[in-house]
């Protein structure tokens, strides 16, 4: 081989090296939005199932239609907004324009965080309540500088001459600017057009600070999604917004520029032909275009306001974490109109409450969030007599719930579970080890490299103070610099801290035992059948944590009749069974359990015994400065 | 004797403090081919664009056949534009092009389509109809833009560089085609050029122009015979431009030799400029000559040989003759005592030419 063709070779290696690179995790989701099984590492058959999940999401659709009219007026306002503003700069002196043009460029480069968190003080500087119309200004406000940016050099080309030369042929200023000046720019401005509804689209940064109740778009609603694991109607959905925003693109920089033949020569008729095809294309692309746009943004708007009503109830809930029909049925059954908000971590939930800029009427925080919730005085005290279905709570979760709860007068129960070990049975037997049944089995060397714990604070403190003997609300800082010491010497026998590969690690075989929410246990024994080992989880003997997400309402609820029939009608018990058979979280509804097969009954995973909790905490809010003291200490885990 | 369209009456006008023109008078006759000669950055655009109404002066008024119009928009004007880019609409047909105008004033379709034929044909370009402005040459548009233009029935026909952007041989020929279109029309036309020989060419009247203002006023062989200073002399076709002594009537000193000439009433001994130009200078055998030199270089230029005669002062004439004088040749200078232009030296650089020949 001579050197030329070496180099010829090296060079496409790279070239499909560097494709390869940008497209394959794209590609990687592509093919997963078709995968029968939920896994992210099994294959599992080809099925449009989640493509059909997703158009029948009321959740998906209500974002999608927020998504596409937003995405519309944004690019539209814009659109005019920005030629006028390009048209008025084209015209200043050098300095001025240069200035102007500065100006301009400065928000598209400034970080869109600060952006986003800029124009969310103003909003509420100004007393403007966060909602659609917030979300709508300020996908107008980011835009504009990318229209200006695409009609400029449109302008520019377009010789300032052929405005006077209308003039001079007895036009009007504005005459002239429609018949002329306008139809010369066009293309700038609908590639303008399109690529303000492009970045509209695509916007999460500026949408999720300047959002309010209710409102979502695709991008927060994929991102208040995650938190659970990523349902594959959200890669469905994610490759459906690529294709969308890549189709914009292909059109947007479709040829626009068809006139630059040679002055001099007058075109062969072959390249008048071809100009001709290609303008013809673009046309018909155009077209096609703003057609699928505007039929998009009228079919969501007629499902929107085919199911708008007035009396409404806001509701702030994990993603993933009801089933929706429930939604819909609780909707039809009150003539209750429900807007159902998500949030990812109780930690970014808490602000949202705190700062009142939106009234959520019922809201699902986890123990020792509610604790500081009733602490910090921001809860309702629920009138049960509304509730006459809390009958159906077993009492033994109200009495555990009084670790944040104490006279259980704010909250009611919702799901709950433990943290546990996870072993894989067949290469634990393999590595001559016994099956864990204590936290300090994760410390035996035979499971070196074998270990996955999880990468968050309180759970990977949990799994050493339990073993010290001490609780898992220790504020101690003798006893907290004892589990740290524990935790650094477990280190080297550690393959990863992890959150949610901890589920597709197992799955995948690649670890022997794991630190993992009982929660998961369900969908996990479901995806390990027929596989050539058995997952199973134990509580260790030391005790646990036992976790509770409870409903609770917020004093500046605006609804709370409607957030206690919301939350008595979860507490049916068919309600109760089809959001657990939903979420696969253990239920503490007792008319749900008794509903279940004997097989769940008995799975101790999902509903231990109560005697193997006996050791069982829940967390609780342990105050800032205790918060701190573990951070600091975690961090000095995870450094070493 | 034809009166006065368009009066330009001490108008002034300044860009961000430059001064572009200042004080300026100009008055052109009805049915005229007037060119504002000069280069670039003499205001000769400006003057153009403030008769158009695209820009206002800051001073002084234009009338237009009698009314002032001073503030008027241009599209309420009586004249049209030709514009030095053409400024076709490019997402229009030819015909759409040259109806623009005529369909602003919603003037009947059978009017509208006779105007097209009539104009197309007036071009020679009968049958572009619907053709694209991008399948069009230089030329082709050029004629097209003149088309679009005088469809209207302008009194005045505004011409801003138009042939700039063509060859010389197309240039050449457009020059015809504007006569023609001038004659046939019968419409004053104004137009801009920094091209002297396009000027003479085609012009009824050259204005020369230079950092605002006029220099010098009249027909093209007034203009290139008796340039009333250095600038329009040299702006003019080539010269040589020499220091001299007028010492008395009829007779001046350049370099210590004395050469009779047919100018009067420059008074005795006062320093002037004076003008030969280089195909009036014969050269002679060194003994006949006035001035003697040595021939320094030597071009073949097609129609004529362009020589360099250096004088024992220094100055070198340039000299054109059909005549060959070799590199090295001692020869003598003779001119014609009527090819000899004298002019007052100026007192300053832009020093406005006095009085404006009629």
């Amino acid at each position: 081989m001579n050197r030329a063709k070496l180099k010829r070779l090296i060079q496409d290696f790279y070239l499909v090296f560097v494709l390869i690179f940008l497209y394959a995790p794209i590609l990687t989701m592509m093919v997963l939005s078709f995968n029968t099984s939920k896994s992210r590492t099994d294959w599992g058959g080809f099925t449009l199932d989640w493509y059909v999940q997703m158009f029948q999401s009321s959740t998906i659709m209500d974002a999608l239609y927020n998504t596409l009219l937003i995405a519309f007026i944004a690019a539209l306002v814009s659109t005019v907004l920005g030629t006028v503003a390009a048209i008025g700069i084209n015209s200043m002196g050098r300095l001025p324009k240069t200035i102007t043009m500065g100006v301009n460029n400065i928000p598209m480069l400034n970080s869109e965080i600060v952006t986003g968190i800029s124009l969310m003080l103003a909003f509420l500087a100004f007393g403007i309540s966060l909602g659609f119309k917030t979300i709508l200004l300020s996908h107008i406000t980011f835009c504009i500088p990318y229209v200006i940016l695409s009609v400029m050099p449109r302008l520019k080309q377009t010789s300032r001459y052929t405005y006077e030369a209308a003039m001079d042929l007895g036009a009007g200023p504005v005459q002239a600017f429609f018949l002329v000046v306008l139809p010369d720019i066009m293309p700038g401005v609908l590639s303008g057009f399109l690529l303000a509804f492009t970045m509209s689209l695509d916007d999460f940064i500026i949408t999720h600070f300047t959002r309010g109740a209710g409102i979502n778009t695709l991008s927060t609603l994929i991102y208040s999604e995650v938190r659970r694991g990523i349902k594959p109607s959200m890669y469905a959905l994610s490759t459906v917004i690529f294709l969308t925003v890549l189709a914009l693109l292909l059109i947007t920089n479709f040829s626009p520029e068809g006139q630059e033949v040679s002055r001099g020569l007058p075109p062969t008729e072959a390249e008048k032909a071809k100009k001709r095809r290609l303008e013809t294309a673009r046309k018909a692309l155009l077209t096609a275009a703003s057609f699928c746009v505007i039929l998009a943004v009228s079919f969501t708007t007629y499902r929107h306001f085919a199911a708008a009503r007035s009396n409404e109830l806001y509701v702030y809930n994990w993603g993933e974490y009801i089933d929706e029909t429930v939604i819909e049925e609780f909707e039809k059954e009150t003539g209750i109109d429900v807007v159902y908000d998500l949030f990812e971590t109780n930690e970014e939930m808490y602000p949202v409450i705190e700062a009142g800029g939106v009234a959520y009427d019922a809201v699902c925080p986890s123990d020792y969030m509610i604790q500081k919730m009733i602490e910090n005085d921001l809860l309702a005290e629920i009138d049960f007599e509304n509730i006459p279905n809390i009958d159906q709570i077993d009492p033994e979760y109200l009495e555990r719930s009084k670790a944040f709860d104490p006279e259980n007068k704010y909250s009611v129960p919702y799901t709950w579970g433990t943290v546990g070990i996870l072993y894989n049975d067949k290469l634990v037997e393999e590595l001559g080890a016994k099956p864990p049944e204590s936290w300090l089995d994760l410390w035996d060397e035979k499971f070196a490299g074998e270990i996955l714990m999880q990468d968050s604070v309180r759970d990977a403190f949990m799994c050493a103070l339990k073993p010290l003997g001490y609780s898992l609300n220790s504020t101690n800082p003798e006893e907290l610099r004892q589990a740290r010491d524990l935790l650094i010497a477990q280190k080297p026998l550690v393959q990863a801290y992890v959150i949610d590969q901890v589920r597709d690690k197992m799955l995948g075989g690649e670890a022997a035992v794991g630190v993992i929410y009982s929660g998961e246990m369900l969908y996990l024994q479901e995806l390990a059948e027929g596989k050539d080992f058995q997952l199973e989880y134990v509580i260790p003997k030391e005790g646990t944590n036992l976790w509770i997400d409870s409903w609770v309402i917020p004093k500046n609820a605006r609804n709370k009749e409607n957030a206690e029939k919301w939350i008595n009608f979860l507490c049916r018990p068919d309600i109760a069974l089809r959001n657990f058979e939903y979420i696969t979280y253990a239920t503490p509804n007792r008319g749900a359990f008794d509903l279940l097969d004997e097989e769940l009954k008995q799975n101790k995973a999902l509903f231990p015994d109560w005697d193997s909790l006996e050791n069982a905490e829940v967390y609780q809010y342990l105050g800032d400065e205790a918060d701190s003291l573990y951070n600091e200490l975690w961090k000095e885990v995870k450094s070493k | 004797m034809a009166h006065p369209l368009i009066d330009l009456v001490h108008i002034s006008k300044a860009y961000d403090g430059a001064t572009v023109l200042d004080d300026l008078s100009l008055s052109v006759k009805e049915n005229t081919f007037v060119t504002l000669l000069g280069p670039s950055g003499c205001g000769k655009t400006t003057t153009l664009r403030i008769i158009g109404g695209f820009e206002r002066p800051d001073a002084g008024t234009v009338i237009f056949d009698g009314q002032d119009i001073t503030s008027l928009p241009p599209n309420k004007r009586q004249l049209n534009t030709v514009f030095q880019k053409y400024a076709l609409f490019t997402h229009m047909t030819i015909a759409e092009n040259i109806a623009f105008g005529l369909k602003i004033k919603n003037k009947p379709k059978s009017y509208i389509d006779d105007k097209i034929k009539y104009a197309l044909k007036l071009v020679n370009l009968d049958g572009f109809e619907n053709r694209s402005v991008a399948s069009l040459s230089g030329g082709q548009q050029q004629r097209i833009a003149i088309a679009r233009a005088i469809v209207n029935e302008p009194r005045v026909l505004l011409l801003d560089e138009p042939l700039g952007a063509l060859d010389l041989k197309l240039r050449q020929d457009m020059q015809y085609e504007l006569i023609r279109l001038k004659n046939e029309l019968g419409i004053t036309f104004i137009y801009v050029t920094h091209d002297q020989e396009e000027a003479l060419t085609m012009s009824d009247t050259i204005v020369v122009m230079n950092q605002g203002y006029i220099q010098q006023m009249g027909s093209p062989e007034q203009i290139y015979n008796e340039p009333e200073n250095a600038f329009v002399a040299d702006f003019i076709g080539e010269s040589n431009i020499v220091p001299g002594v007028m010492l008395r009537d009829e007779l001046v000193e350049i370099f210590g030799a004395k050469f009779p000439c047919v100018d009067k009433g420059f008074g005795v001994n006062r320093p002037v400029d004076v003008v030969i130009r280089p195909e009036d200078i014969d050269l002679v055998e060194p003994e006949k000559g006035t001035l003697t030199g040595v021939c320094t270089h030597l071009i073949f230029k097609g129609v004529h040989y362009e020589m360099e005669v250096t004088t024992p002062d220094g100055f070198e004439w340039l000299v054109h003759s059909t005549d060959l004088c070799p590199v090295g040749k001692t020869v003598g200078i003779h001119v014609d005592p009527f090819d000899i232009q004298i002019m007052n030296k100026p007192e300053s650089e832009d020093e406005e030419a006095v009085g404006v020949n009629e």
